[in-house]
Parts: C-alpha cells; sequence; structure tokens
C-alpha cells in the first residue's frame, strides 16, 4: 500500500480528509447522552478508531476531526491514542476543529470554509464511517473528471447492495439516475414515504441517449470534495445535509454551474456508516465477520461454542450455561448463568445476572442487569443504567438519569433506569410515517423483514400505469384483499399491536382506493381465513377464536354501526358458504360476535331474514336463531312482567 | 400429419406510407424500389436466409396483384401467402394480428415490410428460445448519418423518440413509452425500480417494429379487442404487465366481490407445468442481487436485442430513409443480403449509352439511348431515356419517360412520368405519372399533380 502517489498528490502533496462527529439527531438516544457517537463502541472499539483506520490505510495524512459536542472526551481520547502510538497516528495527522455553536453539517462545513484549513481535494466523512476503500484510485479518478468537466464537486460512493440486503438501511433507499460519465443526473431518497411513482424529470432522458437508473446501492457516506464543496455551503445557507446539497446542486445546475459524479466501488472493498442502531447492528455482523478486512475488530476469541456466531472482548467472564447466539459483547462482561443473549449487543463493563434474557436489543456500558430480566425488541438500555430483579423491557429506550420534562411516574422503572420517551423533533413529517420510519430505524428484528419487504413489492405490483393503454377493470379489491390478509397473518405471529395494523389496513385502504363496506367485509374476511394458514379440519374454530380475541380490537374498529355489522355477516355467510370447517361451527362463531358485542342481535336477526333458506349455511346457523328468539322473547316477557 | 413450425412469419406491407406521401401515391410502399430490388423483397429475403420456408404478407386487396405480381418475379423461393385486407378501412397492426388469429399457430415473428438490415434474425429468435420470451423486439443504434440532402422543399424532420428501458443483468425489456407521452416527468413505478434495481433508459433507439411473440399473445388479441396497434398499445401493455403478480388461486375465490376475470392476461400466459418445475429444480437463475426465483417468477417475459453500433439497420419509412437507403444500398448491398450477388445492369436492359457508372443499377427493359450519361443512379424497369439527357445522383422508378436534353440530379422520378425534353430539374421530386412540360427548370421542388396528395 503506497502512501504516496505522484500522480495524485497535487501541488499540496498531501491527502486531507474531513470527519464530521456529530450526527445532530436522536437516533443514538439515550446512549448518547453519554458517549459521543465518536467513542461508542462497535465490536469492542471506538467508532472513530475505524473510521481514522480506515483513512490511514486510504492514504490520507492530515484529518480534520470536526466536533461539536462532548468535545472534552474525544479530545482526551485522540490524545491518549496518540500518545499510545496506535496504527493510524504513525501515518495521519488529527487535527481537531470545536465549533459548539454549529447545529448541522452544513453549518460544519461553512465553519471549515471560514477557517480556510483545507487546500485542495478532500475526503468528506460523514458521521460514524466505517470502510476499506482505497481511496487512492478514487481521487485520481475524481481529480480525471475535474479535469474534463470544470464544475465537478463531487464524486459520491457507492456500494451496491441488494434490495432487502441486510447492510442496506431502509432509511436510506435512493434512486440515483447518472449518465454514461457516471455523472449524477437524478438522486432522491424514497425512504417509507407511500408514493409508488418516482417521477424523473423528462430532460433527463432526452438530454443523454442512456440513462443509467440505479435502486441497488447503499451509501457509503464517503465522498471526495472538490475545494469548490465549502464555498457552494457557504454561498447556500440553506444546505444543511449532504443530500440538499446534491439536490441544490442538480436542481440549480445552470445557476451554481456545478455537478455531482459517483463512483461504485468493487471487489473486496466494503463501506458504510452507522446512521442508526440498525445499521450499527448491520456493520456490527459485518465488522466481526471481517468484511472490513484489514480493518478488523478487537475480539480477542470469535468463536462458534455459543451456538451461532458471537464476538467476545477481553477480561469476560461467561457461566457455561448461557445460551449466546448472534451476538457481540464487549470487554469486562459477567453473564450469569442460564443467560440467554441473541442479536443482543452488549458493551463493556456490563453485568448480566442469572436467568436473564436479551435480544435484538442493545445494553449499554456500565449498565447491571439484575436476575431474571428481559430486555426484547429492538430495546436499547443506556449507560450505568440498573435494571431491578425481573425487569421486562420491550421495545423502548431506558436511561439512568431522569428525564427532565414530560416525565411520568409509570416510566421509573428502578433507581436508575428510566423509560425514555420520545419527542418528535420535526412536527411537520406525517405521523404515520415517522412512527413507521422510528421502528425500522431501530433494530433489524429477525429474518421478517426480508420477507415483509417482499410483501410491500408485491402489494406494490397492482395496476401500474406505465402508458395511457386502457386496462381491464383493476383487481384493486383483491389486491387489498391479499394485503390485508399479509398484514394480519405477520402480526398474528409477529405479536403487533392491533392499532399499528389498522393503521397499516387503512393505509391499504387509500392505496387502493376502496369503499368503506368493502373495507369491513374484506378484513372479516381475512380474519376468518387467517386460521387455514395453520390449521384445518378439527382444530378450526380453536385456532379462529384465538385469532378473533386477538384481533378484537380490530373488530371493534371497524363494525361500528349497522351497515357495518350487515358487511360483517355477508362475509361470515360467504367463507362459510365455501368452507365446511367455518360452516360447521358458524354457530359459535356468530355467539362469539354476539358475546362480544360485535354484532347486535337485531342485525343478525335482519340479516337471517334474507339469507337463503335453503342453503346449508341456513341449516347450521337455524339452532342460533332460535336461541337467540327465544331469549329474545325471554328478555322481553321479564321486561313486561 | 402436420406439424406446427416453431415460428410462423409475417410481414406488414398494408402499410400506407403516410410518411412520404409523395412517392407513395401512385404505388404500394413495399414495392418502392432499393437498389435492384423492391423494398419488399429485403425482409422476405431476409426470412428465406434464416431458414423460414412459408411467409404471410398482409396486403390490401387492391394491391395485392400488383404485389403479386412483382415478388413473383423476383429469385425468392420463399412461400408466400397473400392475407388481404380491405382497402377502405383503417386497420391497426394489432387488428390486423386479429385477423391473422385462425392462421396463427405457432408463435410469431411480425416484421414490416420497410426493414432493412444486416442482422442476423437469428440472433434474435435465440433470445426468445433462450429465456422462453412472451415478447421479444430489436433495436438499432442511430446510424452514424452524413447529412445529407433531400430532394424536394427543405423540411425539418424531428424523429419519434421512444423511451426504452432494459435492465442491465438481464436484458429485460421492463419498460417502453414514446417520449411524447410525457410532458415534464416521467414516472417509473417503485415496484419496478425494487425489482429491476439497474436500469438503463435508451432515448435514441431505434425500433426495428420486428417483434416474436409467442402465441398467447395474439390468442389475447382476439380477446382484447380494444387493442389495436402492436407499438402503441399492445407492447406497453404486456411490457406493464410483467410487474404484476397472477392471481393466486385461493380458497375465497367463490366469494361475490372475488369473481375472477377468467380472461385475465395471466390466463392466456399460463406456462406449461413441466418447464415451471424444471426451472425451479434448476439451479440456474438470470439475475442477482436479492433472493428472487429466476425471471422472478414471472409467467410474462418481455426481452430486447439492441444490435450492435457496427451493425446496419434502417426502416425505410419516410422520404430522407428512402434516398438514404438509395444512395448507400450498392456499399452495404453485401451485408444486408449476406454476400448475394448484385446485378446492376438487368440482361433485359437495352443500352446503347458508354457512360453508365458503375455505381449505377439498371432495371430490366430499360432503354438507355445513345448520348445518354448516367451516374450513381436507379433507373427502374421500362424506363426509356432518350439522346443527350443525363442522369445523376438520382432514382427513376418504373415506366419513366425522359425525352431529349434532359438533365436529372439529385432526383427521385415516380412511376410513368414523362419528363419533356429541355428540362432540368436539381433536388425535386416527380409525382407518379406527372408531365413534367419542356423546358422547364425546377429546384428543390415536389413536381406533382397537387391534387393527388390531398388524399392524404
Amino acid at each position: 500500500m503506497s502512501k504516496k502517489d505522484s500522480d495524485i498528490g497535487q501541488k499540496s502533496d498531501i491527502i486531507q480528509a474531513v470527519i464530521i462527529a456529530d450526527s445532530f439527531g436522536n437516533e443514538f438516544l439515550p446512549l448518547s447522552n453519554d458517549v459521543p457517537l465518536m467513542l461508542l463502541h462497535l465490536v469492542n472499539k471506538p467508532l472513530i478508531e475505524y473510521t481514522l483506520e480506515f483513512l490511514s490505510f486510504g492514504g490520507v495524512e492530515e484529518v480534520f476531526l470536526f466536533c461539536c459536542s462532548h468535545v472534552d472526551a474525544i479530545k482526551e481520547y485522540i490524545k491518549n491514542s496518540q500518545n499510545e502510538n496506535v496504527i493510524w497516528s504513525q501515518t495521519t495527522k488529527v487535527n481537531i476543529i470545536i465549533s459548539e455553536s454549529c447545529r448541522s453539517f452544513g453549518d460544519c462545513l461553512r465553519d471549515l470554509d471560514a477557517k480556510g484549513l483545507l487546500r485542495g481535494n478532500f475526503v468528506l466523512c460523514e458521521p460514524g464511517v466505517v470502510s476499506n476503500i482505497k481511496l487512492l484510485p478514487i481521487i485520481k479518478k475524481h481529480i480525471e473528471s475535474s479535469a474534463k468537466d470544470k464544475g465537478t464537486a463531487m464524486t459520491l460512493i457507492y456500494q451496491e447492495a441488494g434490495v432487502g440486503q441486510y447492510g442496506r438501511c431502509p432509511r436510506e433507499e435512493i434512486v440515483l439516475a447518472s449518465n454514461s460519465d457516471n455523472r449524477v443526473l437524478f438522486h432522491k431518497k424514497i425512504n417509507y414515504n407511500n408514493e409508488r411513482k418516482i417521477n424523473f424529470p423528462l430532460e433527463v432522458f432526452l438530454e443523454n441517449n442512456c440513462v443509467s437508473i440505479q435502486h441497488n446501492l447503499k451509501d457509503t457516506h464517503i465522498a471526495i470534495c472538490s475545494p469548490s464543496v465549502l464555498p457552494l455551503f457557504s454561498d447556500n445557507f440553506d444546505f444543511q445535509t449532504r443530500d440538499d446539497f446534491i439536490k441544490g446542486l442538480l436542481m440549480n445546475e445552470e445557476i451554481l454551474g456545478s455537478t455531482v459524479y459517483w463512483h461504485l466501488i468493487k471487489g473486496n472493498q466494503h463501506g458504510g456508516a452507522i446512521t442508526n442502531w440498525r445499521m450499527y447492528q448491520a456493520l456490527s455482523q459485518e465488522l466481526a465477520n471481517h468484511w472490513f478486512y484489514p480493518i478488523i475488530p478487537d475480539v480477542k476469541k470469535y468463536s462458534e461454542c455459543f451456538g451461532r456466531g458471537a464476538a467476545v472482548g477481553h477480561n469476560c467472564s461467561i457461566s457455561e450455561s448461557s445460551n449466546i447466539s448472534k451476538s457481540i459483547i464487549g470487554n469486562n462482561v459477567t453473564i450469569g448463568r442460564n443467560v440467554t443473549l441473541e442479536n443482543a449487543y452488549i458493551m463493556s463493563d456490563v453485568k448480566i445476572c442469572n436467568d436473564c434474557i436479551v435480544s435484538n436489543s442493545i445494553v449499554g456500558p456500565k449498565s447491571i442487569l439484575r436476575n431474571g430480566c428481559k430486555v426484547t425488541f429492538g430495546s436499547v438500555v443506556g449507560a450505568n443504567v440498573e435494571l431491578n430483579k425481573e425487569s421486562f423491557i420491550e421495545n423502548s429506550l431506558v436511561q439512568s438519569k431522569r428525564p427532565e420534562d414530560d416525565y411520568d411516574d409509570v416510566d421509573k422503572l428502578g433507581e436508575r433506569a428510566y423509560r425514555l420517551k420520545l419527542v418528535d423533533d420535526d412536527e411537520e413529517e406525517d405521523i404515520v410515517g415517522n412512527k413507521l420510519a422510528r421502528r425500522f430505524s431501530r433494530l433489524h428484528l429477525d429474518e421478517d423483514y426480508a420477507k415483509s419487504d417482499d410483501d410491500s413489492l408485491e402489494s406494490s405490483d397492482s395496476e401500474d400505469g406505465l402508458s395511457h393503454v386502457h386496462s381491464p377493470v383493476p383487481d384493486d379489491t383483491n389486491m387489498f384483499f391479499s394485503e390485508v390478509i399479509d398484514s394480519l397473518t405477520r402480526g398474528f405471529e409477529d405479536k403487533l399491536q392491533c392499532d399499528n395494523l389498522i393503521l397499516e389496513i387503512n393505509s391499504s385502504r387509500y392505496a387502493y382506493n376502496v369503499t368503506l363496506k368493502e373495507v369491513n367485509y374484506n378484513v372479516i374476511k381475512a380474519i376468518l381465513n387467517l386460521p387455514f394458514q395453520h390449521s384445518s379440519g378439527q382444530q378450526y374454530l380453536p385456532a379462529l377464536l384465538r385469532t378473533l380475541e386477538y384481533f378484537s380490537p380490530i373488530l371493534k374498529n371497524y363494525i361500528r354501526n349497522n351497515d357495518a355489522m350487515e358487511d360483517c355477516l355477508q362475509a361470515i355467510e360467504d367463507v362459510a358458504a365455501s368452507n365446511n370447517e367455518l360452516c360447521e361451527c358458524i354457530a359459535k362463531v356468530l355467539n362469539w360476535f354476539y358475546d362480544r358485542d360485535h354484532i347486535t342481535e337485531e342485525a343478525i336477526l335482519l340479516w337471517y331474514d334474507k339469507l337463503d333458506k335453503i342453503s346449508r349455511v341456513n341449516a347450521r346457523v337455524v339452532p342460533f336463531i332460535k336461541w337467540l328468539q327465544e331469549a329474545e322473547e325471554a328478555s322481553s316477557s321479564e321486561e313486561s312482567e | 400429419m402436420l406439424f406446427n413450425p416453431e415460428f410462423q412469419a409475417v410481414i406488414l406491407a398494408a402499410g400506407k406510407g403516410s410518411r412520404m406521401p409523395e412517392l407513395t401515391a401512385g404505388k404500394p410502399k413495399c414495392l418502392l424500389p432499393v437498389g435492384s430490388k423492391p423494398l419488399i423483397w429485403y425482409p422476405l429475403l431476409k426470412l428465406q436466409q434464416s431458414r423460414f420456408t412459408d411467409v404471410i404478407v398482409v396486403v390490401f386487396e387492391n394491391q395485392r396483384a400488383e404485389i403479386q405480381t412483382a415478388i413473383d418475379k423476383t429469385d425468392l423461393k420463399i412461400k408466400v401467402e397473400y392475407f388481404p385486407l380491405p382497402s377502405n378501412e383503417d386497420l391497426g397492426t394489432a387488428d390486423t394480428l386479429r385477423l391473422l388469429e385462425e392462421k396463427l399457430k405457432s408463435d410469431v415473428i411480425v416484421m414490416s415490410c420497410d426493414l432493412i438490415t444486416d442482422i442476423n434474425l437469428n440472433n434474435i429468435l435465440d433470445l426468445f428460445r433462450k429465456h422462453n420470451a412472451s415478447l421479444c423486439t430489436l433495436f438499432f443504434n442511430p446510424q452514424a448519418q452524413e447529412p445529407i440532402v433531400v430532394p424536394g422543399p427543405k423540411s425539418k424532420h424531428k424523429p419519434e423518440r421512444d423511451l426504452v428501458g432494459i435492465d442491465k443483468q438481464t436484458n429485460r425489456l421492463v419498460f417502453l413509452a414514446s417520449a411524447s407521452d410525457f410532458e415534464f416527468d416521467v414516472s417509473l413505478p417503485k415496484a419496478l425500480l425494487r425489482k429491476h434495481t439497474s436500469l438503463n433508459v435508451y432515448s435514441n433507439l431505434i425500433d426495428s417494429h420486428l417483434y416474436i411473440v409467442k402465441n398467447w399473445i395474439i390468442k389475447y388479441l382476439k380477446y382484447d379487442q380494444n387493442i389495436s396497434t402492436l407499438k402503441g398499445e399492445l407492447l406497453p401493455y404486456i411490457i406493464k404487465k410483467q410487474l404484476a403478480k397472477p392471481q393466486k388461486n385461493t380458497v375465497t375465490n367463490t366469494s361475490i366481490i372475488n369473481i375472477q376475470d377468467s380472461n385475465d392476461i395471466f390466463q392466456f400466459a399460463k406456462e406449461v407445468d413441466l418447464d415451471i418445475l424444471i426451472r425451479e429444480s434448476s439451479t440456474y437463475t438470470d439475475h442477482f442481487g436479492d433472493l428472487k426465483a429466476s425471471y422472478h417468477s414471472d409467467p410474462i417475459r418481455c426481452y430486447s436485442y439492441i444490435a450492435d453500433t457496427k451493425n446496419f439497420g434502417i426502416r425505410v419509412n419516410t422520404l430522407p430513409a428512402y434516398w438514404y437507403i438509395n444512395g448507400k444500398i450498392t456499399d452495404i448491398w453485401c451485408d444486408v443480403t449476406n454476400e448475394k450477388e448484385l446485378v446492376k445492369i438487368d440482361s433485359k436492359a437495352e443500352i446503347k449509352s458508354n457512360q453508365v457508372d458503375d455505381k449505377c443499377i439498371i432495371w430490366e427493359s430499360c432503354k438507355l439511348n445513345e448520348k445518354t450519361s448516367f451516374k450513381n443512379s436507379i433507373i427502374g424497369s421500362n424506363t426509356v431515356v432518350n439522346s443527350f439527357s443525363r442522369v445523376f445522383n438520382s432514382v427513376v422508378m418504373n415506366g419513366v419517360t425522359i425525352k431529349e436534353r434532359v438533365a436529372l440530379e439529385n432526383c427521385i422520378v415516380c412511376d410513368g412520368a414523362v419528363i419533356e425534353s429541355g428540362s432540368q430539374l436539381k433536388g425535386c421530386l416527380v409525382g407518379s405519372n406527372h408531365t413534367v412540360p419542356e423546358q422547364s427548370q425546377h429546384c428543390n421542388e415536389v413536381l406533382t399533380k397537387s391534387d393527388q396528395l390531398m388524399e392524404f
């Protein structure tokens, strides 16, 4: 690995890089209150180590580390590392720039511009970069395109990653269009909005003979910048993020006279950035499996002895009766007897007592989990937290300090454990979208994601108009029905909250433009069909009752008035007509609906009047109806007495 | 016992040639002379050389005899079946195929009568076979065109542009639309991008109008009477349908709302169970990057063959294209006809002139008198050129009479025209049966009986 390359050195001779240390978001709460992102341990080593090693390995000789918070901790850390002569400090000089007034990525770059420290092209790393990319060839390419195109401002570095790949962050899905010179013509993050179409300006296609559209990319958050980037940020004070910058440049290409290029890394090069917990999880796994070789984590033993893959730090004491899989454990961790860790990320100096279960969750440094604690479903336990015996933490954030405002007694879990409420900072964002985004930005829960992603693909497969050809009657209702089935199946299996399912169903409803009547009808039909996915014959009724019980809130939400009851009964009738299982026990099912007050007596009787009297269903229903009528008579006679 | 052939070929020759009305006013488009042959000879030869033995040629009823005579005169061995269309009806290309439905038992290769190319059809047929495709199209890269001066008044020719989206990994054709369909934005479904994560969208390709379609598409056309053109309606529809999933046959198909449209396109596109089974048990996959089954389990698959930039391909459907191909045909003759001998001067021509350069093509029964001069020109059959006349860089069709002392340069003279003595024409287009009076001088004009053009 040659450190100096005469071709690339330019006049200024050395390659400079900028690392922005803060993410300016609240993704890493509650841990980010105590530990700066840069010092967050990632497979047993602070994140900054990886970034600096990568830059040093890539031939960068001078790094500007831009800090806005936790400045002292970072300063001290860098100083210690330099004193210890760690690898990167041999070849790379690190300058810390402090500006606590910066509020965004853009502010940092404007501040850098004012300081005038950068001389030539430079490497720009967004917070949390981990990579082993060889920078020199890309810098060389950047210089070549600058020679051809004077407006070249930035070369973005991307890596190929298929849809649904583990290391591809669903919050950073992008669509990128470029011409044959790899010049970016269109760049859009598509995130979790419900848009089903992506609009490209027509001139993108007309001005270029061949436009390549990529949706198989993952952002490495590394870019090569020309010196013009900093003044561009200064001139356009509304550029807050790198995405703003790209968008602004593409929109005002003529005015700003600047262009953006992109580069696809190939071979065994790999890159990514920790932008949220999900990426933290993905990159941890990748690091533990040496995807970033020669940049490797500091774990003493990487063993298979605890089931499927676990990376364990130094000085750990782990009881042999514990069951550990797909987990990463820091230094000085004590794990008691009969502990189950699955997909868990345990930081340094943690003590986990007997019989604890941690799955799909993160436990911050110096925390203590007393006997029998259970931490699951994408929970994050902050630093210095002490969880009382048998605490149960699910899908929440826990920190050691008492939150200052908005504090509720319910959220106090112990002397040093408080549940944290998430305050959404940007109100503008659509509430549904935000909730979803939050959910997914947390940990990758399990293999389900890939599946649910599939569903979403298929669901959007419907009649997407590509052209203006007439099309046959759209089968939206059917699409809606299968969507509902999917949602409910998933909801039932993963025990998702019914409220969320209702949201999902409602959004499908609007997506397919289905009438309320059809919604009611199809939801009931879907619920009745659900048990067929698991069992048949004798077991249908118990399975159905369990399902109905679980989905009670949904039923309550949809069966609101007499019309809805009618739809519901119609659905029961239709499903019963085609299914022996339901037909056999239709009376019991009706009884259930009646008992739970989902359907009133009048509605049932009204429906029965219209029922085809020679149908099989009718025969099964008769006893129930009789009973109803008798009960009615009884009650009315009671009243009259 | 009669076996169905693997492919049946259809040549559509019932076009009105509305993009070059000056030439097609008196003559079927497919018989316009290109080099030493009528236009339709080229696609027919292409088929014959790809081992097709039979072809259905769709013609207008009233042009049938003329076309048949012209084709019979050529040396083609391919058996031609003529399918006449009533000449007064305006039928789209898909309408035509619909009428042919009973005759079409196999997969179909549809060509236009105006295609001249040096491409080997087997390449496209193989692509179709390889993927068991539903639909295959052929695109050309634009020819590097040197600017040419077309006879007639100057006009700006603005070609239509298609947007063609092709998956980079698999060559699947996933998007097709005309650029003029869009005003500002082109919108692609998100699902398309998630399925085909790496696409090339071309805006400069030239559609050859050569399509290979599975037989079920013809059956579908029969069912869906609303589709009238191939390029404009059928293709975009089939291509779009690749994204949709066939309806699953769930237990619930008996309810009132769920009445299945039994003529859903996927009912037509059904694959043979054995094919699916073989594909599922094979390790072959056509793409990588996700964990989906090969072809994403799509029963409808469209592909595109994009000819190499070296290849030649043109559709002779405009005046500039016609002029261009006639200027170029001697150069590309060998490539286009696969080394057939070019008969430049027909043995039945009567040539007394000694000034005929080697770029000229003289058809049968021409009479070129003494003291005439010809350079780089095509002279159609039964044309008479009298003494002291010269014809440079021109196309003279059949039965034209050129009197004494006429000078033609860069002209197209249509059938049966008479050019009286002493005329000097430069860059002109003489309509069929038109008589150019004595001593007239014209430059860059269309000379025709004006009423003839009004039809169009």
